[in-house]
């Protein structure tokens, strides 16, 4: 969303939901497009809504929010599947809430696994000197509401027609006064908290290190002979099919973006590599399955092993987008000179796309607006007169002229985030730490971490220009700075010769190049000056990152610019650079980009691959991603696709429903895209191959 | 001291072994109807024009410049199992011009790949062989005057050079003949035949390939007209493959 978009946006809503009108109508406005995913069809959403209209029920916003809680779960429709694992939403009963809702973590499901609600109940009794009442309450009421819940689960499973009743009885009474102590108990466990969280309002709910904390479990039922190889297999299976299930309820911005993301493997303190028989488990299940979420993010190490890799990129071949790699080699340094502590950094999650956050230790708010590198820049030629630019005579004026404008932006944007106020969370602050030894919900600043964070769009484009000014105008002089904007001004019409050079200049953005790389950090050191004294008010800092999901909208409200791009068109995405000739050079590239400092909120290199290309190279393409570690890129993900299939499959969607792309930070299928993914994705892919073609 | 290039390409899955840099230099002393970079033939930088840019293939970069490119993608090489494949036109004719620059490479590990069609000077050929690790030869036509006429081959030349590496110190397994296959010049019962006997008298490992019309583009960039080849079929690549198979397991078919 636009920033000032959100300016506006973000008021009007919290307003609206002050009323019990106002949040009826968002109700409404909110399942309508939900709806209309999940049936694929405008009226038959519509008139599916109307029919249940009665049904949306919003909480008393005039109690506490334990007390919300427990009413919402006392009111939320029980739904026992017949088999399998226990999973469902009511998406007609909702949480009321006044302030921006916390969301886009994951929660450290050991604490969920290893705890029971009376432990937690128990803590919350303690008899404690200067108490926090409120809080207390908050808590007490909320386990209260959710320990009923539980047992009406529990009533229904009694009523139900499964045949294994009596273990699932005892799962769920487990959760309420017992730790998980089996493997599949604690997979349903872990479905069972992420369920609340979906049913209470919170967005993009990461897994977390599945295979890290279930590897005890596991272990222990292997070795005393209480469960295989094979049925651990199934149920994991049966467990993605749970989370994918009300996928249309549980996406965000876009079909596919629900934040479902299972961390695997990692890099140990000790510096050894972790991974386990479920590492390989998940990704074989995710390979197999060939569904778009949940996702998975591999953390990678120099150490990792050639059959886990050579797993991951066969899993990438099918096109399922999954898993995204991390680089623990650069990651975890770039968190503890931050500010993680060490073992925090080590144990690190990621948000809902790729922005690096401890894990069960924050609010770690990540991805709370974009910053557009642009836009300053095209801010200067769009407003300043004429007699202005012409003054602007080198390149470091202008490079001085730009940064004066990006603090500007800069400041904006930390102004947005200054106003934000949070909607305080009993649930998560139960789970994250330090909200219950401070007695603090996390809305409040109660948990170990408060950092806020950032994505930030058009480096790419930014660069692009910098660089096309510098040389048509100053070093090449071919006209002056305002003859070049009065081009750029008029959208670069009959400029065709010019757009094209302008758009293939052989120095851009994903080149190994001097000049390029210390342009992209020089400009990326200026966004970070702007940040390194902020903090917000709980004390924490402003991390950003170079990917970011909303190149095309954010593209549509940014005029033409320097580098070929016309007025609205989308920005490149991430770190890609699809005039790129070869991989290699890409990766050069994104290893020389400064890191460091807060500038670690999530950077992906983004490769686009033909599926053939892998197939026929697979030993070599294994190789790359190896030695590309080795060499230090800091996260990677791979669109397998060609062109021939996504223009096939725009013309004719019913031939290829199953065709699965990645998007931002997340697979979709290619179908419920929106037009214009569609045709960027077509796009790159035809750029990718033409490069191929050497 | 420069020599004289057309393209770099870093990521080169197909010209050797590992992830190589190809370095394409400019200069062939053939000119085979289906050569798929036209651009690499003439010595002389080739200017044209591209969507209203004026470009130019070919240009000169030194030793130095060189070498540095070359070790961009150092991590790449992974000790030696990738590294850089000369090719062309015909790498060899500037073989004088690039020894300073394989003797550090050689220094550094890198494997050092040629891709040759063996029609030179034979002192070019032992200048380069204490350098080459891995070399790809071509094998188009084995028929005398057809060769020089059509190719401005010179078979003698040819088999000179053939017997200087075959006594050289490159390991035989590195070694391979890259044959482009298609009806009208070198798929032919006579020339299979030669062919064959060439294959028994040096085993090496074999590649061939289906000639193809996809350089139009390039030959119209440098105002040369295409000669028209029509690709083979499957099957007839195949009939090739079977009876070469019959005298070396080591044979595969390649796309190029
Ligand atoms: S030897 Fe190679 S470069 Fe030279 S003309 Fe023949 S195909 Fe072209």
């Amino acid at each position: 969303m636009n920033i000032y978009f959100k300016k506006i946006a973000v008021p009007i809503f919290n307003k609206a939901q002050k009323s019990n009108l106002g949040r009826k109508s968002i109700n409404i406005a909110f399942l309508t497009r939900k709806f209309i995913w999940r049936f694929n069809n405008t009226s038959t959403a519509g008139i599916y809504l109307v029919k249940n209209m009665h049904k949306i029920f919003n909480t008393n916003p005039k109690l506490n929010y334990g007390s919300q809680i427990k009413e919402l779960l006392d009111k939320v429709n029980i739904n026992i599947a017949d088999d399998d694992f226990i999973f469902f939403l009511d998406e007609f009963k909702n949480l009321s809430y006044n302030n921006t809702k916390i969301e886009n973590i994951s929660i450290d499901y050991s604490k969920a696994l290893n705890n029971s609600l009376h432990d937690f109940k128990e803590f919350y009794s303690q008899k404690k000197a200067n108490k926090n009442i409120d809080f207390i309450q908050d808590q007490l009421d909320m386990l209260e509401g959710t320990e009923l819940f539980i047992l009406k689960i529990i009533d229904a499973i009694k009523s139900s027609n499964r045949q294994d009743k009596d273990k699932y009885i005892s799962f769920f009474e487990n959760i309420i006064n017992k730790k998980a102590t089996h493997f599949e108990e604690a997979l349903q466990r872990i479905l069972f908290f992420n369920q609340v969280l979906w049913q209470t309002g919170h967005l993009l709910n990461g897994l977390g290190r599945l295979d890290k904390i279930l590897n005890d479990l596991y272990y222990e039922d292997i070795n005393n002979n209480f469960l295989t190889k094979e049925e651990a297999f199934n149920l994991i299976k049966n467990f993605i099919k749970s989370l994918h299930s009300y996928y249309w309820y549980k996406s965000n911005a876009l079909m596919g973006d629900t934040g479902q993301v299972i961390i695997l493997g990692g890099k140990e303190t000790d510096g050894t590599y972790f991974s386990n028989d479920l590492t390989y488990l998940f990704i074989e299940a995710i390979k197999e399955l060939q569904l778009p979420d949940p996702k998975a993010l591999l953390r990678v190490s120099k150490d990792t092993s050639r059959d886990l890799i050579e797993l991951s990129l066969k899993t990438m071949n099918t096109g399922c987008g999954s898993p995204l790699l991390s680089n623990d080699d650069i990651v975890i340094n770039k968190m503890i000179e931050f500010g993680y502590d060490t073992e925090d950094a080590y144990n690190y999650v990621v948000s809902a796309c790729w922005e690096p956050s401890a894990v069960g230790k924050g609010i770690e708010q990540n991805n709370l607006n974009f910053f557009t590198f642009l836009k300053p820049l095209n801010n200067i030629f769009d407003n300043e007169s004429e007699e202005f630019i012409n003054s602007i005579n080198d390149f470091d004026k202008l490079f001085e002229t730009y940064k004066t404008y990006l603090k500007n932006e800069a400041n904006n944007l930390i102004g947005i985030l200054d106003g934000l106020e949070f909607n305080t969370d009993p649930i998560l602050s139960m789970f994250i730490e330090n909200c219950n030894a401070n007695q603090l919900d996390i809305s409040n600043g109660g948990a170990k971490y408060n950092h806020y964070g950032i994505t930030t769009v058009s480096l790419a484009n930014t660069v692009n220009s910098l660089y096309n000014i510098k040389q048509f105008v100053f070093e090449d002089k071919r006209f002056s700075l305002a003859e070049f904007n009065k081009m750029r001004k008029n959208n670069f019409i009959d400029c065709d010769d010019l757009l094209e050079q302008l758009k293939n200049n052989p120095k851009h953005f994903g080149c190994d190049d001097e000049e390029i790389i210390s342009l992209t950090n020089e400009i990326i050191d200026s966004l970070e000056n702007c940040f390194k004294d902020y903090r917000n008010k709980f004390g924490g800092q402003i991390k950003f990152g170079l990917s970011a999901p909303s190149y095309i909208s954010a593209g549509e409200e940014i005029s033409a610019s320097f580098d070929g791009r016309k007025n609205r068109e989308p920005f490149s995405t991430h770190i890609s650079a699809d005039l790129n000739k070869d991989y290699t050079e890409l990766m050069r590239f994104a290893s020389k980009i400064d890191y460091d400092g807060c500038k670690f909120n999530g950077n992906v290199v983004d490769l686009m691959v033909s599926p053939n290309f892998i197939k026929n190279n697979f030993e070599k393409f294994a190789d790359y991603i190896q030695l590309s570690i080795k060499l230090g890129f800091y996260q990677m993900q791979m669109n397998v696709i060609d062109s021939k299939t996504l223009i096939e499959a725009k013309a004719h969607p019913e031939l290829h429903t199953n065709l699965i792309v990645r998007v931002w930070g997340f697979s979709s299928y290619f179908n419920d895209l929106p037009l214009s993914y569609k045709d960027l994705l077509i796009e790159r892919a035809i750029k990718n191959e033409r490069n191929l073609a050497f | 001291m420069t020599v004289r290039v057309t393209n770099i390409q870093h990521f080169s899955l197909h010209d050797g072994p590992g992830i190589r840099t190809t370095v394409f230099l400019k200069g062939c002393n053939l000119n085979c109807p289906w050569c798929c970079n036209p651009e690499n033939i003439s010595f002389e930088i080739e200017k044209y024009v591209e969507n209203g840019l004026k470009k130019e293939f070919g240009y000169d970069i030194s030793l130095n410049e060189l070498e540095k490119e070359i070790l961009k993608d150092e991590i790449y090489y992974d000790n030696g199992k990738g590294g850089v494949t000369f090719s062309g036109g015909e790498p060899l004719l500037q073989i004088e011009n690039i020894i300073p620059l394989l003797k550090h490479l050689k220094n550094k590990g890198i494997n050092i790949c040629f891709e040759t069609s063996l029609s030179i000077n034979s002192n070019l050929v032992s200048m380069a062989i204490d350098y080459i690790d891995e070399l790809f030869i071509d094998i188009k036509i084995l028929e005398n005057e057809e060769a020089l006429n059509v190719l401005n081959l010179n078979l003698d030349l040819y088999l000179k050079n053939l017997e200087i590496i075959n006594h050289s110190n490159i390991k035989k397994e590195n070694i391979t003949f890259r044959i482009p296959l298609n009806n009208e010049y070198t798929l032919n019962e006579n020339n299979i035949n030669q062919i064959i006997n060439l294959l028994k008298k040096y085993p090496y490992k074999v590649q061939i390939f289906k000639t193809h019309n996809l350089a139009e583009n390039k030959y119209r960039l440098i105002n040369k007209k295409q000669v028209e080849i029509k690709e083979l079929s499957d099957n007839e690549i195949n009939e090739v493959y079977d009876k070469i198979k019959e005298i070396t397991g080591n044979v595969e078919v390649i796309s190029i």
